[in-house]
């Protein structure tokens, strides 16, 4: 009785429901949404995996490196090859001693509220710095800045307490030396609870901003240099590389670009289609790996050579990257300052030398065995990786089928980020994957922490036999106000540092850009934390 | 009745201390420093100065128990610190996300409630029929496909393809619409399944029996008698999920860029910031007391023998 009578009844229902449901849909395929097309016209939309923070220029996290280097400004900056050029200083003198840094800064320009540039701002934004120096001694000069002077309206004066010549390459960084206008700063003067008001010299200005979900910047029309073409730019907080890709195949994205932000698979899978742009960057960083000498088997240089003779670092490099990233056959990549000097050995795959040098060192095959023993001690070790990052992952894998060929047993271990960062730092480790910091930290920020100890790099070289000397003259680089002579320090040093193998180059690390065709003049900074929307427009 | 829900937030207070110390504890127990973890999140190389200042700063230059007490003294305040990243304090951070993650939590909820209730009941009263099939493929897939990736089908087809709705994003209610219908499908293949269970076995029962014999009409049985019964549960089974539901977002608000708590949360894992995943858990412990609580006054209010039952205990 319910059956029979009530089936039709629930049949037309349910196609009532379709229906209307069909309208409905039909309905939001015409606002899905998003703005309205005249809001967005001149608008670049891109997606970053994180909120881009607060805009102060003087914190770090959570604040985006990119987003903060839109509004703020250094005095310096880091230009391809390595080169310093002249930004909101338009010259500067560097006393004999190298301790007395005079500039001159540039006299048309203003903050975004309309105020001027000055010395005197410029002093204010570093001495608040210094009052937090400990946040920020990582940045070499800091902990050596003795005093900050105004000589004029438009000279600065900055006197060390002992000569550091990368003091020019770290202001170009993007954080903590950018300035912030007079009526950015909080009422006791202490940025490090937080701005009033972003107020920078920059060509972007923060518009809109809300937490997690977009911020979209401004031209700032008050800007000093080159306007920029486009009027808007709008950064969509997507944390999910998937996401973000498919966001940009629909449309909602004009532009990925950065580190690792979307998988190597998917950049290859979007640019096999021809509907897009891609841009692959100037090596940013070299993918090394680390091996801790201290650990037995792996102090003997021999074995140490062994593994790198031992893997095909082109295929490796080729299968794992798709060629995105290029094999390394230096430490640090060429294009950094300092760094072409560099005359280390280049090795390339050679699996019988690698067994002649393992057998050298007594590391022997027994028969019937796969893995190599001396003494009675097998030769096995154990690689660290990311387990958030594939590149790692595979990497780590390969290396276990290649080594195992020379008869080397390598045990591959994932680990989060923070875990691998404090096991490195604890000396917690035989072998482990570390890439150094880029333009424009390095090189001299790679020796400081090879220098340092407890950061992993000064106890995993322990068994050079030049390793005091090293040390000497690592720690003399910075002091060398001859130019001649810092670049042959730096020569010997990344010579003799790689020649005896305890770190290993892999390849260079690039960034990677996809965009939609009607996006021009897309080119990345030299500079790493840079953001590259300098020229960028959208064609009509 | 006023008693018994007095008891039952009492029981809150073993569940905070309980909660607290195993996140405090938990936090102890990783290898990872997390003014380390701060600093690598920050890029900042870490001197032993800075790293010396910011354990400081976090209090973890203290003893656990003397952590442990400090933290249990402020949460009394409700005073859930400062975030380690944002330094801005927990409970804004946290009161500035969670509306959304309500507001997707609720749009799942109604979604599986409208879906399930007529599923199931269908499934129930027309065993084997098409319905019923249908019902049954529905569960299994929605048991059975993970969050993530139904999320990126759906994004896919619905919205790379279809043009239909937008990928990510909040503020319109088509923004609601995939994610919610994503964390609504497994809640749906188990309610559809559980009411239908419910509805089988209700049938079964005298009282449908007589009630027919009294003459009344078939709908006024199903829908007065059957449903009324047969619901509770899986009113049971909503109430007891509901704090996983909240918890459940996490996956679902980082594939759709869903400004909500549990992205934030995720966040706060990566980057070790303590006194937000302690803000969380408790936050998190404390729906799943209240929802549970909440479940038992209805199903009180469905079925009075439960309350009379409540009665008689005390």
């Amino acid at each position: 009785m319910y059956n029979g009578r009530n089936s039709r009844k629930i049949i037309s229902i349910t196609a009532f429901i379709l229906l209307l449901s069909m309208v409905l849909l039909g309905c939001t395929n015409a606002t899905n949404g998003s703005a309205p097309k005249s809001d967005e016209d001149n608008m670049l939309k891109i997606a970053w995996p994180r909120d881009v923070g607060e805009m102060n220029p003087h914190i770090y996290n959570p604040s985006q490196l990119f987003a903060q280097s839109m509004v703020y400004e250094p005095l310096v900056s880091y230009q391809e090859g390595g080169e310093l050029k002249p930004h909101l200083a338009e010259s500067w003198e560097i006393s004999e001693d190298g301790k007395v840094y005079t500039f001159h800064l540039r006299q048309d320009v203003k903050f975004s509220d309309g105020t001027s540039f000055t010395a005197e701002i410029v002093k204010k934004n570093f001495d608040t710095i210094l009052k937090n120096v400990e946040i920020h001694s990582w940045l070499g000069f800091i902990s050596k800045v003795g005093r900050t002077d105004v000589i004029d309206e438009n000279t600065f004066k900055l006197t060390l307490t002992e000569p550091y010549y990368p003091t020019i390459q770290e202001l170009a960084v993007v954080r903590p030396v950018r300035f912030l206008g007079e009526a950015g700063f909080p009422e006791d003067g202490d940025t490090s609870k937080g701005v009033v008001e972003p107020i920078g010299t920059g060509p972007w200005v923060l518009e809109e901003y809300k937490a997690d979900e977009y911020a979209i910047f401004k031209r700032n029309e008050n800007y000093w240099g080159e306007l920029p073409k486009e009027e808007k730019i709008q950064v969509k907080v997507i944390p999910d590389a998937e996401t973000r890709v498919l966001a940009f195949e629909k449309g909602e994205l004009d532009l990925i670009y950065g580190e690792g932000v979307i998988s190597l698979d998917a950049f290859k899978q979007l640019e096999s289609t021809g509907d897009y742009e891609t841009s692959i960057s100037e090596p940013v960083a070299t993918r090394q790996l680390v091996i801790n000498s201290t650990k037995e088997q792996l102090s003997d240089e021999r074995v140490r050579q062994a593994l790198h003779y031992g893997f095909n670092k082109e295929a490796l490099v080729e299968g794992i990257t798709s060629g995105y990233e290029e094999k390394a056959d230096y430490i640090l990549p060429t294009n950094l300052p300092y760094t072409k000097g560099n005359d280390a050995k280049v090795i390339d795959y050679d699996v019988e030398k690698a067994k002649s040098l393992l057998d050298e060192a007594g590391w022997t095959l027994p028969k019937g065995k796969t893995v190599r023993e001396k003494d009675g001690q097998t030769l096995e070790v154990e690689l660290m990786y990311d387990s958030a990052e594939s590149i790692q992952k595979t990497m780590a894998e390969t290396l276990q089928a290649e080594w195992g060929a020379i008869g080397v047993k390598l045990n591959i271990v994932g680990v989060e980020l923070t875990e691998q960062i404090q096991r490195f730092k604890d000396n917690k480790f035989d072998i482990n994957f570390f890439s150094n910091y880029g333009a424009p930290y390095d090189p001299h920020t790679f020796l400081n922490i090879v220098l340092s100890k407890g950061f992993g790099f000064n106890e995993a070289i322990s068994a050079y036999p030049n390793k005091d000397e090293l040390m000497k003259q690592i720690a003399e680089v910075p002091k060398t106000t001859d130019e001649e002579k810092r670049q042959q320090l730096y020569s010997s040093i990344l010579t003799s540092i790689q020649d005896q193998g305890a770190i290993i180059p892999i390849s260079y690390v690039k960034k990677t850009a996809i965009y939609q065709k009607d996006v021009t003049n897309f080119t990345f900074p030299a500079n790493r934390d840079e953001h590259p929307f300098t020229g960028i427009s959208i064609e009509q | 009745m006023g008693t018994y829900i007095f008891k039952r937030l009492i029981s809150i207070i073993p569940v905070f201390l309980l909660a607290t110390f195993l996140t405090t504890g938990m936090i102890h127990l990783s290898p990872v420093d997390p003014a380390e973890a701060y600093l690598a999140a920050a890029h900042i190389q870490p001197t032993d100065e800075i790293l010396e200042q910011k354990r400081h700063e976090f209090g973890l230059d203290q003893p656990f128990l003397i952590q442990y007490v400090n933290s249990i003294m402020k949460i009394c305040q409700l005073d859930f610190g400062i975030s380690y990243v944002s330094n801005k304090p927990v409970l804004d951070e946290v009161t500035l996300r969670l509306p959304a993650t309500f507001q997707l939590a609720l749009g799942s909820i109604v979604i599986a409630v409208l879906v399930s209730i007529p599923l199931g009941f269908l499934a129930g009263v027309k065993k084997n029929s098409v319905i019923d099939h249908f019902s049954r493929i529905l569960s299994f897939l929605g048991a059975s496909i993970p969050s993530f990736w139904l999320g990126y089908l759906f994004i896919f087809f619905f919205s790379v393809k279809l043009d239909l709705f937008p990928v990510e994003g909040i503020g319109t209610w088509q923004h609601l619409v995939l994610p919610s219908v994503t964390l609504a499908l497994p809640l749906i293949a188990i309610y559809t399944r559980l009411l239908r269970a419910s509805v089988l076995e209700n049938l079964q029962q005298p009282y449908v029996l007589f009630a027919r014999t009294r003459g009344i009409n078939e709908k006024t049985i199903m829908a007065k008698h059957v449903l009324r019964i047969a619901i509770s549960p899986m009113i049971t089974g909503l109430g007891m999920n509901l704090g996983k539901l909240l918890t459940g977002t996490i996956i679902v608000e980082a594939v759709f860029s869903w400004p909500g708590f549990g992205r934030y949360f995720i966040e706060a894992i990566f980057n070790r910031d303590i006194p937000v995943i302690q803000c969380y858990v408790l936050i998190a412990a404390s729906l799943f007391i209240l929802s549970n609580l909440l479940v038992d006054l209805i199903q009180m209010y469905i079925d009075p023998r439960i309350s009379r039952k409540e009665g008689q205990q005390q």
